[in-house]
C-alpha cells in the first residue's frame, strides 16, 4: 500500500528581474497531501490546471522529493529509498511524446526493459504479452512513426508495464484521443486493476473519465486536499441540495417572482436562476409537487420539469467556485 | 558486486543500440559523419599549398608527411566531434520527455551516458576511420610508427574520446543553452587542439586556450607515435596528462550526475546551469 | 516583376527578424569567419613563419596572404548568409504550413525571391562588415580599390549567388532537408571555390567542379577589386562567365522551383 501523510513541496524559483539582478521566490505547489493507494483500487486525482497534481505524482514516484511530510511504499520509507521505489512503479503519460518515434514498438520496450535490468528470457516473454494485451502484436516492428494516435498510447500502455510494477501513475492518459479509443483504453485501465491487481493513481482533466474509472477520488485544489470519498460521497458532499428544471410557456421575470413568493408562502427556502426560459430551482427540499401545483394554480401549461441529476463534473466546478468565493470573502 | 556489473553493461549496451536504431537508421547521417570531415580536410590541405612547407621549423614535417600530419588530425577530431553533435542530439531527449522515463527507472545514470558515448564514438567515427586508414596504407612510405607506442597511445586516446562523450552528454544534458556550448565547441577546437596547425608553434595566448581541449594533449602524442617513431618512454609526459584528464573527466561526470539527481529531486528539474 | 509584391515580402521578412532576430545563429556566421581568419593567421605568421609558396604567388597574383584569405572568407560568410536564408524561405513556409496560402495567391516568384534576396543582403551586408573589422585588426589592407570594378562584382555575385540559393531551395524543398543540403553545399564551396586558397592547387577534377559554382568568379572578381592583380580585360571576361553562370542557375531554377513547389504541395500530409 502507497500511503503519503501531509505531503509538501516547496520550490524555490530564481526570478530574473533584469539581467544582473534575481531574486528568489518560494512557490509552494503542494500544501498538504494525505493519500493511500491501495492494489487492485484505482484512484483518481482530480482538480484544476495548477492545482499540484503533477507535482504530487512526481514526489509519488520519487522523481522529486517533498519538502516535508511521510511517504510509506509498501511500510518501506520510500522517500529515503528512491531506487527501491522505482523498481515497483511506472507511469504513463498521455500525448505521443515520451517513446522513441524512429525506433519499433518492440524496440522501444526492449530499451525501457534493460533500463530495469530485466532478464533477458523474461523480457522477450513479457514483451511479447504485453503487445498481445494492448493489440499490437502485428505491428511489433514497425517504426512507431507509422503508428496512429491511439496506438502510440497503447504503446505507452505497454512501455508503462515493462517492469511489471505494483503500482502505475496515469497521467492524463486519454489527452487528445478520440471516443472509441478512449473507451478502449478505459477497459484496458479497468482490467490492469481489477484483473491484474495494479494500485493504479489516475489524473484526468475529463471529469468523466475519473467518475466512470474511479473507486477512490481524491480532489485537490491550490495544493490542498479539498475533500476525498467515492464518487457518490463526493457527489453528496455538494450536493446536499436538490436542483430542478422548470419550465412553462410564456415564462418571464414575473412568474418567476411569483413562483418564488409562492414557495416561501409554503416555507420553502429557494434560490431561482433563469436561464432563457427555464428556471433552475436549487433547494434543501423535494419540490416536484409543490412546483407543479404552482402550475395548475397559475394556470401555466409545463414545458419541462425534472430533477437535474449532479454529475461529478459540475461538483468540481462548483466546489473550486465556492472555494474562489471563499477566499475572495475572506480578502 | 558481479549482479551490478551487470546491470551496469546491460544498460550501457541497451542505450548503445538505442542510439543507434534512433539516430543512424538514417543514411544521409553518414554525408554529415563522413563527407562534411573529408572536405575539411581536404581544405585544410590544399589551404597548405599556398605556403613553403620549408619554412617550417617543425622538424619531423616534410612535404611527404603533411597530408598523414594533418589526416591523423581531422580522424582524431572526428572522434572527439562525433561526440559533440551526438550530445547535443542526446539533449533533445528533455524536450521528448524521454528522459523523464529514464531517470523514473532504476538505471545507473552513467551507464546510460556511456552508452550512449559509446555508440556516438564509434559509428560516428568508423567511415573517417576507414577512409583515413586507407590512406595511410597509400601513403604508408611517409609513416614513422613505433608500434608499442601507438597501441598504449590508441588505447588512451580511446578511453580519453568516451569519457569526453560521457562528460559532453552530462553537459549538454543539464545545461540551459545546448546552442551556446555547440558554437563553442565545435570550431574552436578544430584551430586549438592542433588539428591543422601544431600546438607548439602556437603565441602564447593561443597556447593556453589549447589546453583547454583534451584532444590537444593526445593528438600531439599520436602524431609522435606515428610519424617521428617516438616510444612510450619519450611521450610519458603527454601520456600522463592525458590519463590525469581522463580521471579529471571521470569525476566531474560522477559528481554532476549525483549533484543533477539530488537537484532535480529538490526543484523538479534536471536544467543545472 | 511585381512591385507590390516584392516590397511585401521585405516588410514581411524585416517584422520577422525584428521580433525573433537569429542572434545566435549571426554570432555563429561572424565566429566562423573570425576562426577561419584566425587560422589563416595562426598558418600564415606562425606555421609557416610567413614564407609563400611560388605557385601561390603565381595564381593568387598577390602577396598579401591575410588580405586573401580574408576577403574570401568574408565572401563565404556572405554566401553561407544570403544563400541558406533565401533557399528556406520556402521550405520555412512548407514547415510552418504558409506555403498552400502562399501558392493560392497569384503572383510572381520572381518577386518573391528577389524580395527575400535583398532584405537578406541588406542585413548580411552589416554582419560582414563587423567581420570586416575584425580583418583588419588581423591584417586585411585593402591595396588597390577600384569603385567601378567593385560595384560589378557585388552585382555579379549578388547574381550568381541569387541562381544558386533558387537551385540550393529546390534541393531543400524537394528533400525536404535543410541542414545536410545546406552543409554539404557549404562544404563543397570552402573547398572548391578557392576561399582561403587558389583553386588551381587542386586536382583538375575538383577545378572543373567549382568553375560550375558562381561563387568561385564571384569570389576572385571581388578580390580584384579590392586588391588588383586582374587586368580589364582579364576581369570582363570573368565577368561575364559569372553572369552566364549565374542566368543558367536562374533560367534553369525558377521553372524547376516551380515543379518541386508542386510536388512538395502533393506530397504534404493531410
Amino acid at each position: 500500500m502507497i500511503e503519503v501523510q501531509n505531503l509538501q513541496k516547496i520550490y524555490n524559483v530564481k526570478r530574473r528581474q533584469s539581467f544582473f539582478k534575481s531574486y528568489k521566490e518560494s512557490i509552494e505547489a503542494v500544501k498538504d497531501i494525505s493519500m493511500k493507494i491501495e492494489a487492485g483500487q484505482i484512484v483518481g486525482l482530480l482538480g484544476i490546471n495548477g492545482a499540484g497534481k503533477t507535482t504530487t505524482i512526481k514526489m509519488l514516484t520519487t522523481l522529486i522529493e517533498p519538502t516535508s511530510g511521510t511517504y510509506s511504499f509498501d511500510g518501506i520509507n520510500a522517500i529515503e529509498n528512491p531506487s527501491f521505489v522505482k523498481n515497483k512503479i511506472n507511469m504513463i503519460a498521455g500525448g505521443e511524446r515520451m517513446i522513441y518515434w524512429r525506433l519499433t514498438a518492440y524496440e522501444n520496450l526492449w530499451y525501457y526493459g534493460q533500463l530495469y535490468g530485466i532478464d533477458n528470457n523474461t523480457l522477450k516473454n513479457r514483451i511479447e504479452s504485453l503487445l498481445q494485451m494492448v493489440g499490437l502484436e502485428d505491428k511489433a516492428n514497425l517504426p512507431v512513426e507509422t503508428f496512429s494516435k491511439g496506438m502510440k498510447q497503447r504503446l505507452q500502455i505497454a512501455r508503462g508495464m515493462i517492469n511489471d510494477p505494483k503500482y502505475i501513475f496515469l497521467d492524463e492518459p486519454t489527452i487528445g484521443l478520440d471516443a472509441v479509443v478512449t473507451k478502449e483504453l478505459h477497459d484496458e485501465i479497468r482490467k490492469l486493476s481489477k484483473v491484474r491487481e495494479k494500485g493504479i493513481l489516475l489524473t484526468s482533466h475529463y471529469l468523466a473519465e475519473v467518475e466512470e474509472l474511479c473507486d477512490y477520488i481524491y480532489l485537490v485544489n491550490k495544493g490542498e486536499l479539498v475533500v476525498e470519498g467515492t464518487k457518490k460521497d463526493l457527489t453528496e458532499y455538494v450536493y446536499n441540495r436538490k436542483q430542478y428544471c422548470f419550465s412553462v410557456q410564456g415564462m418571464d421575470e414575473n412568474i418567476i417572482m411569483r413562483l418564488h413568493n409562492y414557495l416561501i408562502s409554503l416555507d420553502i427556502d429557494v434560490e431561482i436562476v433563469q436561464q432563457d426560459d427555464r428556471a433552475i430551482i436549487t433547494s434543501k427540499f423535494e419540490l416536484s409537487s409543490a412546483l407543479a401545483q404552482f402550475a395548475i394554480k397559475e394556470n401555466l401549461i409545463i414545458k419541462e420539469l425534472y430533477e437535474i441529476e449532479p454529475s461529478l463534473e459540475q461538483a468540481v466546478i462548483k466546489l473550486s467556485q465556492q472555494i474562489c468565493r471563499e477566499a475572495e470573502s475572506i480578502a | 558486486m558481479n549482479n551490478s556489473m551487470r546491470l551496469f553493461s546491460k544498460v550501457v549496451w541497451a542505450e548503445a543500440c538505442k542510439q543507434h536504431r534512433n539516430y543512424f537508421n538514417n543514411r544521409a547521417i553518414y554525408i554529415s559523419l563522413f563527407v562534411w570531415p573529408v572536405f575539411s580536410f581536404l581544405s585544410a590541405y590544399y589551404s597548405y599549398s599556398a605556403f613553403d612547407i620549408r619554412g617550417t621549423f617543425i622538424s619531423y614535417l616534410s612535404d611527404d608527411n603533411i597530408l598523414l600530419f594533418l589526416l591523423i588530425g581531422y580522424m582524431a577530431m572526428s572522434f572527439f566531434r562525433s561526440v559533440v553533435q551526438s550530445a547535443w542530439r542526446f539533449s533533445m531527449e528533455r524536450q521528448a520527455g524521454t528522459l523523464e522515463y529514464i531517470y523514473l527507472s532504476p538505471a545507473n545514470r552513467m551507464a546510460v551516458l556511456l552508452g550512449n558515448a559509446l555508440s556516438s564514438v564509434f559509428e560516428s567515427s568508423v567511415v573517417m576511420l576507414i577512409f583515413g586508414i586507407m590512406i595511410m596504407y597509400y601513403q604508408r612510405n611517409a609513416l614513422n610508427i613505433d608500434v608499442l607506442g601507438l597501441i598504449s597511445v590508441m588505447i588512451i586516446f580511446v578511453v580519453m574520446a568516451l569519457l569526453w562523450g560521457v562528460f559532453l552528454n552530462a553537459c549538454f544534458l543539464y545545461s540551459r543553452d545546448t546552442d551556446f556550448l555547440f558554437t563553442v565547441l565545435e570550431e574552436p577546437m578544430e584551430i586549438f587542439a592542433g588539428v591543422k596547425i601544431p600546438v607548439v608553434i602556437f603565441p602564447y595566448w593561443a597556447r593556453v586556450i589549447s589546453l583547454i581541449f583534451p584532444l590537444t594533449y593526445i593528438l600531439e602524442a599520436l602524431r609522435e607515435v606515428c610519424l617521428n617513431h617516438a616510444d612510450i618512454a619519450s611521450v610519458r609526459i603527454i601520456l600522463i596528462i592525458s590519463i590525469a584528464i581522463i580521471i579529471v573527466l571521470l569525476t566531474v561526470t560522477l559528481v554532476t550526475i549525483r549533484v543533477v539527481e539530488k537537484h532535480m529531486r529538490k526543484s523538479g528539474n534536471v536544467i543545472l546551469f | 516583376m511585381n512591385f507590390k509584391v516584392f516590397c511585401a515580402t521585405i516588410k514581411k521578412g524585416i517584422q520577422i527578424r525584428i521580433r525573433a532576430y537569429p542572434v545566435s545563429f549571426m554570432v555563429g556566421c561572424i565566429l566562423t569567419s573570425f576562426y577561419t581568419i584566425l587560422g589563416s593567421y595562426l598558418m600564415y605568421h606562425y606555421f609557416f613563419l610567413g614564407q609563400l609558396s611560388e605557385s601561390f604567388e603565381l595564381n593568387a597574383r598577390t602577396t598579401d596572404y591575410m588580405s586573401y584569405a580574408i576577403v574570401g572568407s568574408l565572401m563565404y560568410q556572405f554566401i553561407v548568409r544570403t544563400c541558406l536564408n533565401v533557399s528556406r524561405t520556402l521550405i520555412t513556409e512548407l514547415r510552418e504550413g504558409t506555403l498552400e496560402s502562399l501558392m493560392l495567391a497569384p503572383f510572381k516568384r520572381t518577386s518573391y525571391f528577389l524580395g527575400n534576396m535583398t532584405m537578406q543582403t541588406v542585413l548580411t551586408i552589416g554582419e560582414t562588415a563587423v567581420a570586416a573589422v575584425i580583418g583588419i585588426a588581423f591584417g586585411f589592407r585593402i591595396s588597390d580599390f577600384n569603385l567601378y570594378h567593385f560595384i560589378v562584382a557585388i552585382s555579379l555575385s549578388l547574381y550568381g549567388f541569387f541562381g544558386l540559393s533558387l537551385m540550393l531551395g529546390c534541393v531543400m524543398l524537394y528533400t525536404r532537408d535543410t541542414y545536410i543540403s545546406q552543409n554539404t553545399l557549404f562544404a563543397i564551396i570552402f573547398l572548391v571555390c578557392g576561399i582561403t586558397f587558389p583553386k588551381e592547387a587542386l586536382p583538375y577534377c575538383l577545378q572543373l567542379f567549382g568553375n560550375v559554382i558562381p561563387v568561385t568568379d564571384a569570389v576572385t572578381l571581388m578580390r580584384a577589386s579590392l586588391l588588383g592583380g586582374l587586368t580589364d580585360s582579364e576581369f570582363l571576361y570573368l565577368g561575364l562567365q559569372e553572369f552566364i553562370l549565374g542566368t543558367i542557375y536562374i533560367v534553369a531554377g525558377m521553372p524547376l522551383m516551380k515543379h518541386v513547389e508542386h510536388i512538395a504541395l502533393e506530397q504534404m500530409e493531410g
